[in-house]
């Protein structure tokens, strides 16, 4: 059997930056992709956050085909008669370096991949990874159709569904109930009108999110990014909810609606729809992370439950950045001390030590925070009805702002539910 | 036994979106075609048919830039060797100097005992490049074979002929080109993508094989290679979803397309 340092089977963000790392030290690295070029099959709703990965190869994101940098976020409550929209910019937001970016992971994966064959790593596409080779409950490789390879390393990152992990009992299978499924239209629209619609400068971006009728009440919400010349517009929708719903909603229809509401109609007006596509998120946060390794292989980006949704910012490539990274440092120091069993240890406390597993821990109460539904229906509606009321004149006298304001907050925020939920809120 | 595989690698038609009836083409891949991966099929079948036999993969660049990554679909195919004639002058060329350039090549490379083409090329499918490397060589050809057989020195090539099979035979060297249907051509595995990157590819420039941009220098201008634009009816149907269907029923009902 042909053996070689490394295999990574993925080739995602966390695989290409596992292989980009062990590459650039010289070690012999063969990543597998299954689509026709990495990023083929690749989906992301649209941002990925550089800062927190910022110092882990700093030269990839100096030079990395990104869409735009965020500088303007938008968050819209949508409900069937109103929308109220909170517009954020902010100096340091547009100013370099840049927080986050809008991506098509098409053209970022497939750039990635070349960096990583610069280095001299091998990347093979098309070759779907059938099964992990085991040895004594040890990993020791891969088997591709008829052909096996060995590898004192394999790092698996192989997305959210972990079919091979799985299959060879390294992980959960995972449950649809804590997962979310993300679908999207990209939508061609000129540079012009991204700018326009969305007050940018000129080559920045915005993020756009939407809460309420997107998802009638559903887990879930709205996103909308601004990449150069189109937009990334879809919804995030929690299974659970869309499965044990009893009107038994067709989802495809959610989209179609959001689309066409009116508050929305207009921000993706003449756009020409460019491709669809659609992927799984794990929504589990800490209590979905699996043993992160084992006798010879590591787990990262998606296949080690990496993601973190947190209604207003959704992260999980920046996740999947930073677990390849320490995968690889971790590989390589091991193989430095001359002892690979070190490197799974190594690769945990380096996760447990540094914000991507600190973060997920923090969060760690969110998923059963944002399974309220009130949160997609009732807050959104409230905040409507303030805005509604207030800026409502009619020919009967009007009453006091405070009047008006109070009026709705009373009724919709002074009450024993909603005291309970912000108790719940001090947890996140 | 020598057989070369000249190949052509296309932009991704999958990839292509076309807008204002032009295509565009700006960061769409480059593949090699789906009908030249048949003629590469048929060069190893014959190899591994005959053995002791060499297959030589030769390509044009055409403004491919990362045509040494494409190629080495060929060389995972199987193929134990690569040729690349890469040249801006080519970029431009037609298939009078394609065929010039890839009949030079052959020459340099020294010659084979077949030369097998794709019966065209997957993007534009003009044909031409057998017949005219055979002709530019003084090599017998065999157009449109289905079927290949190399023995005691002679091909056996088998053409579809509507409801006949038209059995020819030839001399070596020769030049065949063969369809589609001769074969179903291999993925290649990931063993043998892995060796790939070890086969020699050598990349000339027009000077390499003696000739220069003048001599490749297109002899014809395509004008223009859309479609005829057809008159169309241009009837709006507004309103409601439910509405323009009901008025969609009615106006193909009107025309005689539907049944009333």
């Amino acid at each position: 059997m042909e053996k070689v340092d490394c295999i990574v089977v993925g080739g995602g963000l966390a695989g290409l930056s596992a292989a980009y790392g062990l590459a650039s030290e010289g070690l012999e690295v063969i990543l597998i992709e299954r689509g026709d070029y990495a990023g083929a099959k690749n989906v992301t709703g649209g941002r990925l956050y550089v800062s927190p990965i910022r110092d882990m190869y700093p030269e990839l994101w100096e030079a990395a085909p990104f869409e735009r940098p965020v500088t303007r976020e938008f968050i819209t409550l949508l409900n069937s008669g109103n929308a109220t929209t909170i517009e954020f910019a902010s100096d340091k937001f547009a100013a370099q370096p840049y927080q986050s970016y809008t991506v098509l992971r098409a053209t970022l994966d497939l750039w990635l991949s070349e960096q990583v064959m610069e280095k001299g790593g091998m990347v093979i596409t098309n070759q779907r990874v059938d099964e992990l080779l085991m040895e004594d409950g040890k990993v020791i490789g891969i088997r591709a159709g008829e052909d096996e390879i060995g590898a004192d390393m394999t790092i698996v990152a192989e997305g959210v569904l972990g079919l091979v992990s799985t299959k060879a009992g390294l992980r959960q299978k995972p449950s649809w109930k804590d997962h979310a499924v993300g679908f999207k239209e990209t939508i061609e629209l000129p540079q012009e009108v991204i700018e326009s619609r969305w007050h940018l400068s000129p080559g920045q971006g915005a993020a756009h999110l939407f809460m309420g009728e997107v998802t009638k009440g559903m887990l879930g919400g709205g996103f909308l990014y601004t990449n150069k010349s189109s937009i990334s517009f879809g919804i995030v929708l929690g299974m659970k909810d869309a499965k044990e719903r009893a009107d038994k909603i067709d989802v495809y229809t959610l989209l179609d609606d959001f689309k066409a509401h009116p508050h929305v109609a207009p921000l993706v007006a003449g756009g020409e729809l460019l491709e669809y596509s659609a992927h799984v998120i794990s929504e589990a946060g800490y209590a979905g992370i699996p043993q992160l390794y084992g006798d010879g292989y590591l787990l990262a980006g998606d296949t080690a439950g990496l993601a973190l949704n947190q209604l207003y910012t959704v992260r999980g490539m920046d996740f999947a950045v930073a677990s390849g990274y320490y995968a690889a440092k971790a590989t390589l120091e091991a193989k430095q001390q001359g002892d690979l069993s070190a490197a799974g240890p190594m690769y945990e406390k380096m996760m447990r030590d540094t914000w991507v597993i600190k973060d997920l821990e923090t969060a760690q109460h969110i998923p059963h925070f944002i399974e309220n539904p009130r949160i997609f229906t009732h807050y959104p509606q409230s905040v409507g009805r303030i805005f509604e009321r207030l800026f409502t004149l009619t020919s009967d006298p009007t009453e006091g702002i405070y009047h008006k304001v109070m009026g709705s907050v009373k009724q919709d925020f002074v009450n024993a539910k909603t005291v309970k939920e912000l108790m719940g809120v001090r947890k996140i | 036994m020598k057989i070369i595989v000249p190949v052509k690698t296309n932009p991704d038609l999958q990839m292509i979106r076309i807008k204002n009836r032009e295509p565009i083409l700006e960061a769409v891949p480059y593949k090699v075609g789906d009908l030249d991966k048949n003629s590469v099929e048929a060069a190893l079948q014959l190899q591994a048919a005959v053995g002791d036999t060499q297959v030589v993969a030769l390509t044009i660049a055409e403004g491919n830039r990362k045509i040494k990554d494409t190629m080495k679909e060929v060389l995972a195919m199987g193929a134990d060797e690569a040729y690349i004639l890469s040249d801006d002058a080519l970029t431009a060329a037609d298939q009078a100097g394609k065929a010039l350039a890839l009949a030079k090549a052959i020459e340099k490379i020294g010659g084979a005992d077949l030369i097998v083409f794709a019966e065209g090329s997957t993007d534009n499918y003009s044909g031409q490049m057998g017949p005219r490397v055979a002709e530019l060589l003084a090599l017998p050809e065999i157009g449109y074979a289905k079927k290949l057989t190399v023995a005691d020195g002679k091909l056996t090539a088998e053409r579809g002929m509507g409801d006949l099979i038209e059995v020819l035979e030839s001399s070596l060297p020769a030049v065949v080109t063969v369809t589609s249907e001769i074969n179903e051509p291999r993925i290649p595995t990931l063993m043998n993508i892995m060796k790939a990157g070890k086969k020699p590819t050598t990349e000339w420039t027009l000077g390499d094989v003696g000739l220069d941009a003048a001599a490749v220098a297109p002899q014809k201008a395509v004008l223009s290679n859309l479609a005829e634009e057809q008159q169309r009816k241009n009837v709006m149907i507004e309103g409601s979803a439910e509405e323009q269907c009901a008025a969609l029923i009615d106006a193909l009902i009107k025309d005689g397309v539907l049944e009333a």
